[in-house]
């Protein structure tokens, strides 16, 4: 039975829920938009960067470097596109 | 009857009613032919069900310059309307109409599928693989555009062709102000074509990545597979986007959404900010392997190695990125600050340099060869100097405060078709004329070519030329007519004359490729124009499973080596080769997306849903299906080659 | 066929790794998708009209059953591609069972959400804001419910063929799809609901 629940796995597992936890956080205290945001945007992107490492193993074949340039400029220009058009339709509007 | 009212033609015309006519006896004509000639067995076996890189790259081509007509007639219609001024030849809704579909046919259904063409066609055998990594989802991408592209042109006479420019900017394109079905077509249309395109993405970038021959590095792959790939790179970030742009466009259409209407909190400017971010890295998925051709061609036949190999990648990935990070300049005078507009200025004129840098190598390339004035050269060598005109107007568009000026003006008009035409265009005739051999197994008449493109290189200049001057002094792109007082009109009928001499060059080309069925010689071997990479390494036609033994590559240039420096390409053993097996899946599912498509573009709820559930039921079907492919033996192989061995070589 | 038999059976032939990759691909492409989806939500997410605003319609309770459901699937589906490696067919099956299970509690919850956003006057066609969040949160379901077809096809097809690479390959494949979903999910919770109840 042991086998079948890995410690590394089981690990990612409880980080996942602390992350959660501490996300959870900025509903239930009462903090400033720039610390709530802060804090969300720290452990939205451990948390997607957990999942891709230690469930997804991006990394494992020998294709792993083409894998993370993939995602890494998916993320590039997802940001890009998300805050370039923030910029151009609200901030500077 | 009421049911069937919606499907009639808003606003026809003779001329729709004649197209109505010509199209059924088109269609009468060609189902009666292939019965006559017992042609729908062969049809289904070799061309319906193929997963052939090289036949979809075939198909895509025939589509192309199928598109490429219909575009063009678009395109001759408006030059006809603007030739003098005042003319009445097409009334305000379809010139609107006819600019649209031009736009829309030439972007999407004439030029992507010509670089699919020829991504299809080349890239396997420049990395000296057998097919690509998904054979099947090849065909599938295939037929969806095939599907979009049909489904796109019937819209001008069932139900009405989109008129909102093939921009389709909100609000115009909401429901408000574009009452017929015709931005339905658009919708629907592109989103199916663009499903198709995606797919090819990632089916092209896996394949380059994981299939190319041992030894080939990606430093040592040819560079047309260099500007395919990271063209393909572009589609994959890229069309995503203009898939959530055209779902909320259709969900505001079909079920009163407010994404981009102006009230309730709707935003019509997110559509143009939209379909910029998926619009201008569109123009470098065009473009892109348009230099990779180039860069081919002018080795070739300057017969030196291409200068600065490693800055043209640089410079390729440079210009990927920096894709992204440009699409404001598509509308500086929308409203936002001058914070937005400068930085965007910025990057924009920041493109220009790694486009520069190809420039210059090509240059560097032709100086000291050889140069063979053939007609895929002179396309190349036309293309430098009109492209750098188109790149320069460029930079002035790209300062936003100029901008302003420029903005929607015949001189964007003149600026972009002065980049695509020289750009994407020539490219895509000169790499028709390059590798026509390879796969059609006789030469394209070179006399007839040369006159083509004087034909229309002069006739280029002639009709666009005129229209920075034009747009300068203030003609406003999408106007329909315009009065003899704004003085507009000799310069016109000069665009007039430069778009008829382009159409008699297109003629020239069909006529050409008629002439040269009939009377090119057939023993041409496999290497016509003594070129430098794998494509030219296998026999002419290629068969079916490409190379009987996997080339050893050293360089980028492997079969030049091959050739001139002793360099061993097919070693070892035949061995039996793993080929898949056809299919008439993608067929079917393409005919079912047309179907769903043409459902939803009149709201029929009813076939919508079957339809639907009938891709689904496809997908699930291939879920379960257990296809190991087949393999050709030893055996057969050898029968094959002896055969090229033995015939006309 | 050829096996490479020093290789995870999902990566044993040239095909599978060929599938493997490519769908990493596509997942670069999904990232886009959703980002495009984000954008939206952002713009729109003031553009209330005369509906209601983000703090009015979200409920913290449904969401959070989501988050920690979703969450644990992703982690059971991690220990089924561990079990399939162990060649421990069963647990695999159970393990993807289980997955599955968690994945139709989020599909219910988010049904019973999307109840509660039509009771309180928020429907797709009310404002650019609702019209935004319905369609990220609809993508998403989408693709779980998609998901749920998928994983039970493998399901079936374990069972009836076993864990041959072929399906080896399909499995961690599908829970690639699953993880990514996860990811999404957490984007989601933080930026759409956290954000919004702030």
């Amino acid at each position: 039975m042991k086998e079948l629940f890995p410690a590394k796995q089981v690990m990612g597992l409880v980080f996942s829920l602390v992350l959660t936890l501490v996300a959870l956080l900025v509903h239930f205290t009462d903090m400033s938009f720039a610390v709530g945001m802060t804090i969300l945007l720290v452990t939205a992107f451990i948390q997607a960067f957990l999942q891709l490492v230690v469930f997804m193993h991006a990394g494992e074949s020998k294709d792993g470097k083409a894998i993370y340039t993939n995602v890494f400029y998916g993320f590039i220009i997802a940001l890009v596109t998300i805050f370039g058009s923030l910029l151009i339709l609200i901030w500077d509007m | 009857m009421e049911f069937f009212e919606r499907f009639a033609v808003p606003h026809p015309s003779p001329m729709i009613y004649a197209s109505m006519v010509a199209i059924g006896l088109v269609v009468i004509g060609i189902v009666f032919g292939i019965t006559y000639f017992k042609k729908w067995g062969y049809l289904w076996r070799e061309w319906f069900t193929t997963v052939d890189h090289k036949k979809i790259g075939i198909m895509y081509l025939i589509s192309a310059l199928l598109m490429l007509f219909r575009g063009g007639a678009d395109a001759i219609l408006m030059r006809l309307q603007l030739s003098s001024p005042d003319m009445e030849i097409l009334d305000a809704q379809h010139y609107n109409e006819i600019f649209t579909t031009h736009g829309v046919v030439m972007i999407i259904f004439m030029a992507m599928p010509f670089i699919f063409a020829f991504m299809n066609l080349v890239v396997p055998l420049q990395i000296g693989a057998r097919d690509v990594a998904f054979p099947r989802l090849n065909a599938l991408s295939f037929w969806l555009f095939f599907a979009g592209a049909m489904l796109f042109n019937i819209s001008f006479v069932v139900g009405g062709s989109p008129d909102a420019g093939w921009t389709s900017y909100f609000p115009l394109a909401g429901n408000d102000f574009s009452t017929s079905v015709g931005t339905n077509y658009y919708m629907i249309a592109i989103q199916i074509s663009g499903i198709g395109s995606l797919m090819t993405g990632i089916n092209m970038i896996t394949t380059i990545l994981k299939m190319r021959a041992p030894g080939m590095t990606l430093m040592k792959m040819p560079m047309f597979t260099w500007s395919a790939f990271i063209a393909n790179v572009i589609i994959v970030f890229a069309f995503p986007v203009l898939t959530i742009a055209l779902l909320m466009g259709t969900t505001d259409r079909l079920f009163a959404t407010n994404f981009f209407t102006t009230t309730n909190g709707g935003m019509d400017m997110l559509w143009a900010n939209f379909f910029w971010v998926w619009g201008h890295p569109e123009v470098y998925i065009l473009i892109l392997p348009a230099f990779g051709l180039y860069s081919e061609i002018i080795s070739t036949f300057s017969s030196r190695n291409l200068y600065g190999y490693k800055s043209m990648v640089g410079s390729m990935v440079l210009i990927s990125l920096l894709s992204f990070l440009v699409w404001t300049h598509h509308f500086f005078t929308m409203g936002q600050g001058a914070l937005t507009n400068s930085i965007f200025s910025v990057t924009t004129m920041a493109i220009a340099v790694p486009t520069g840098v190809k420039i210059f190598n090509w240059l560097f390339t032709m100086y000291k060869g050889k140069i063979r004035f053939t007609v895929p050269m002179l396309y190349s060598i036309g293309f430098i100097p009109l492209f750098t005109v188109g790149g320069v107007t460029g930079v002035m568009l790209a300062m936003s405060a100029a901008d302003y000026q420029f903005h929607n003006t015949m001189f964007l008009v003149a600026h972009f078709h002065n980049t695509i035409i020289p750009g994407v265009v020539f490219a895509m005739l000169a790499g028709l004329t390059y590798y026509w051999p390879k796969f059609f197994g006789f030469m394209l008449n070179e006399k007839i070519g040369k006159w083509s493109f004087w034909l229309l290189s002069v006739g280029f200049v002639l009709a666009f030329f005129p229209m920075y001057i034009t747009g300068l002094d203030g003609q406003a792109r999408r106007m329909y007519t315009y009065s003899e007082a704004t003085g507009f009109g000799p310069l016109n009928l000069m665009s007039f004359f430069g778009a008829a001499l382009m159409a008699i060059a297109f003629v020239t080309i069909v006529y050409n490729i008629l002439y040269s069925i009939k009377n090119s010689p057939r023993n041409i071997g496999n290497d016509p124009w003594d070129a430098r990479s794998l494509e030219w390494a296998t026999h002419t036609p290629v068969p079916e499973y490409n190379f009987a033994r996997l080339p050893q590559v050293a360089s980028s240039e492997a079969y030049w080596d091959a050739k001139k420096n002793g360099h061993k390409l097919f070693t070892g053993e035949l061995k039996d080769i793993h080929m898949p097996n056809n299919s008439g899946v993608p067929f079917i599912m393409g005919i079912i997306f047309f179907v769903a498509g043409f459902s939803f573009i009149f709201a029929l709820w009813v076939p919508a849903v079957i339809a639907l559930i009938g891709i689904f039921a496809c997908m699930a079907l291939r879920s379960f299906e257990l296809d190991h492919g087949r393999h050709i033996h030893v055996k057969e192989i050898k029968e094959i080659e002896s055969q090229y061995e033995g015939g006309a070589k | 066929m050829k096996l490479d038999h020093t290789q995870p059976l999902e990566y044993s032939t040239d095909q599978n790794q060929l599938n493997i990759l490519g769908f990493w691909i596509f997942l670069g492409a999904e990232i886009m998708l959703f980002a495009t989806l984000f954008t939206s939500y952002f713009i729109f997410e003031g553009r209330t009209g005369s509906g209601p605003t983000p703090a009015e319609i979200f409920e913290i309770t449904p969401v959070l059953i989501e988050t920690f459901v979703l969450l644990t699937s992703s982690f059971t589906i991690g220990l089924g591609v561990h079990a399939m490696r162990l060649g421990r067919k069963n647990a695999m099956l159970t393990f993807f069972g289980i997955t599955l299970l968690l994945g139709l509690v989020f599909l219910g919850v988010e049904i019973y959400e999307f109840m509660h956003y039509y009771h309180v006057g928020a429907t797709y066609q009310t404002s650019g804001f609702t019209a935004g969040l319905l369609t990220l949160l609809g993508t998403h379901g989408a693709h779980v419910t998609l998901g749920l077809f998928w994983g039970l096809f493998i399901i079936l097809q374990v069972k009836k063929r076993g864990l041959t690479p072929e399906n080896a390959n399909k499995s961690f494949i599908f829970s690639l799809y699953w993880h990514f979903l996860d990811v999404v999910w957490i984007f989601i919770f933080s930026f759409v609901y956290l954000k919004g109840m702030m």
